[in-house]
């Protein structure tokens, strides 16, 4: 078989080196998932501590779902996820083809994409929060002025439940598009030439070229640039703490700000342990059929 | 000889001249990119009723007002220190330990192995603001809460997951052939791994790295509730700048320099070694 000679034999090795991270990862990551298994099953409120403990079983749960706050997270969540990362990974993907060309300049342009993923979340939150403050912000005052022309009132990017969700998807999207950008753009400078000759003989179109052999062979890294930003955009948390905090009303209350609100503002440390699981569970159901999608459909990339 | 019509782009292509269009979408990218950040910079050598100025003033007198005070009544190079060593810290830690993890997973056949991957993976899917409940409480337990010990230890369990499928990924792109030359040759596997594994992946190592130390630099939700005035970071420390009702955006504007600064003028030093090493373990 293709095991490395001499060491073959020895099936403890492979465990001794991953050793140190299973550890680490057992002691940081299992204790706080049991905790908020028993968290969930009673009905601590941190600010009441003089409630008298009750095993709720999975009544946490049934309460959380039943909720109306629910199907308004559960609706705002997927449409903050899908849609910034559906813009971001086209808009990213288009990016990365572009560098495929020589341009003068590249390393420059390539720096400022760069940037807005660099810089920390708290910052582009504040970024953002100064720019479309009311009357005094840099796009605010621009977009004022615009609409003024048409006849039209201010923008109220971050103030009307309407424009709210839509602000911060676009926030995300200048983010985070440069991190697809980078992920695809690795991916793509490392295909094999042959196949783009093979196609030039047999006079392929572009856009077949860019169907048949440029999406398949590019797979693995789209498949990891996609899960990271799907479970990131799925948890963001700093920029929306920053710019809506879940309102106005409850228009941005993705399930993280609402997880936030009810273990941090109502301190029912049992229901936001019971939604963080359900968070968890929606997450690990998520990357799994992306993963599964992505490594049954093509032999290559089973390993 | 003719040119054929169809012109295909292969990864290697030639040059292609006539690309007008793509500057022109490139530097609009550009300038919605830059533009931002760039006028949040300004903002910081603003005095107060500058920031407020309508219609928004391009070209003003620049005040350092700001910079001294963050520096003098916050405090902020001190939590710039912390940040500096949490930050290396957890780096160095993690991509270590995380390493020989991937190498693992990559090069060895073993029962369970695609379930231990994928537990691994696991780990980064629980939301930060559901996990610090239950981390503070064994924080509090070890005496973990505020110390460099703590939170570095934390940081780094939240980066392995990261570090270890990245890094598998390139790993498997090394034929194996390398390494069972060399211990045919009589070396250990560890002097295999050392002189042929690790400078091949010495590139997709450095990428890895810069990833992880940004992330550790920008984390905001694990500092703000573990960590105190001994270990405060950076990003936790703004907050301060936006509780009070009356927002002082000169401050603001300063206070995000000095946080985003550092990890940017890095970031401009390695960009090259960042976007080679990330395409290069994949090239065959």
């Amino acid at each position: 078989m293709k095991t490395i000679v001499g060491i073959q034999h020895r099936s403890f090795f492979p465990w001794l080196l991953m050793g140190p991270t299973l550890a680490i990862l057992l002691a940081v990551g299992l204790f706080p998932f049991g905790y908020s298994l028993y968290l969930a099953s009673t009905n601590i409120v941190l600010s009441k501590p003089y409630l008298p403990r009750v095993f709720m079983g999975l009544q946490q749960y049934q309460d959380l779902v039943t909720d109306p706050d629910f199907l308004n997270s559960l609706k705002i969540t997927a449409t903050f996820t899908i849609s910034a990362v559906f813009v971001e990974f086209w808009a990213g993907l288009g990016l990365a083809l572009l560098f495929k060309r020589t341009i003068v300049g590249k390393s420059v342009y390539r720096l400022g994409i760069l940037i807005p993923m660099v810089i920390p979340p708290v910052v582009v939150g504040l970024i953002w929060k100064y720019l479309l403050y009311p009357h005094s912000g840099l796009v605010t005052y621009f977009t004022t002025q615009v609409a003024a022309i048409f006849g039209l009132p201010p923008v109220p990017f971050l103030s009307s439940p309407q424009t709210a969700l839509a602000t911060l998807i676009f926030v995300d999207v200048w983010q985070w598009t440069p991190f697809m950008f980078l992920i695809l753009h690795a991916g793509l400078s490392s295909l094999p030439n042959e196949p783009y000759e093979a196609a030039d003989i047999d006079g392929a179109s572009r856009f077949r070229v860019f169907r048949t052999i440029t999406l398949p062979l590019l797979k693995q890294s789209i498949l990891i640039a996609l899960i990271i930003r799907t479970m990131d955009a799925f948890r963001t948390y700093d920029t929306i703490a920053i710019l809506t905090q879940g309102g106005p009303g409850n228009a941005t209350q993705t399930f993280n700000v609402w997880l936030t609100n009810l273990g941090f503002i109502a301190f029912d440390a049992s229901r936001a342990a019971a939604l963080s699981l359900i968070m968890f569970v929606i997450i690990l159901v998520m990357s799994f059929v992306f993963i599964q999608i992505f490594t049954k459909t093509d032999p290559l990339l089973e390993r | 000889m003719t040119e054929s019509k169809r012109v295909i782009v292969s990864p290697k292509s030639a040059p292609v001249e006539n690309n007008w269009w793509v500057h022109m979408i490139l530097v609009t990218v550009f300038m919605i990119a830059v533009i931002p950040v760039l006028w949040v910079v300004m903002t910081a050598f603003m005095t107060k009723t500058q920031t407020q100025v309508m219609p928004p003033e391009i070209f003003f007198k620049p005040s350092f007002n700001a910079f001294g005070v963050i520096v003098r009544q916050f405090g902020m190079l001190t939590f710039m220190a912390h940040s500096i060593i949490i930050a290396v810290a957890s780096t160095f830690f993690s991509v270590t330990i995380g390493t020989f993890c991937a190498y693992a997973l990559a090069r060895f056949s073993f029962p369970g192995k695609e379930d231990v991957s994928f537990w691994i993976l696991t780990n980064r899917m629980m939301p930060a603001v559901a996990v610090i409940l239950p981390i503070f409480m064994i924080f509090q337990t070890f005496g973990l809460l505020d110390t460099f010990v703590g939170i570095i230890f934390l940081y780094t369990a939240m980066q392995l997951p990261f570090v270890v499928w990245m890094l598998k990924g390139y790993f498997e792109d090394i034929p194996r052939e390398f390494e069972e030359v060399a211990l045919v040759d009589g070396d250990t596997w560890l002097g295999a791994f050392r002189k042929v594994v690790l400078p091949l992946m010495r590139p997709s190592i450095t990428a890895a790295s810069i990833f992880v130390l940004i992330l550790s630099w920008n984390e905001y939700a694990f500092a703000l509730f573990l960590t105190g005035t001994n270990t405060r970071t950076l990003p936790p420390s703004v907050v301060t700048f936006t509780v009070s009702t009356e927002v002082s955006f000169d401050l603001l504007g300063a206070a995000a320099v000095i946080i985003a600064g550092p990890i940017l003028l890095f970031v401009v030093f390695v960009q090259k070694q960042f976007v080679r090493g990330l395409s290069m373990g994949m090239v065959r």
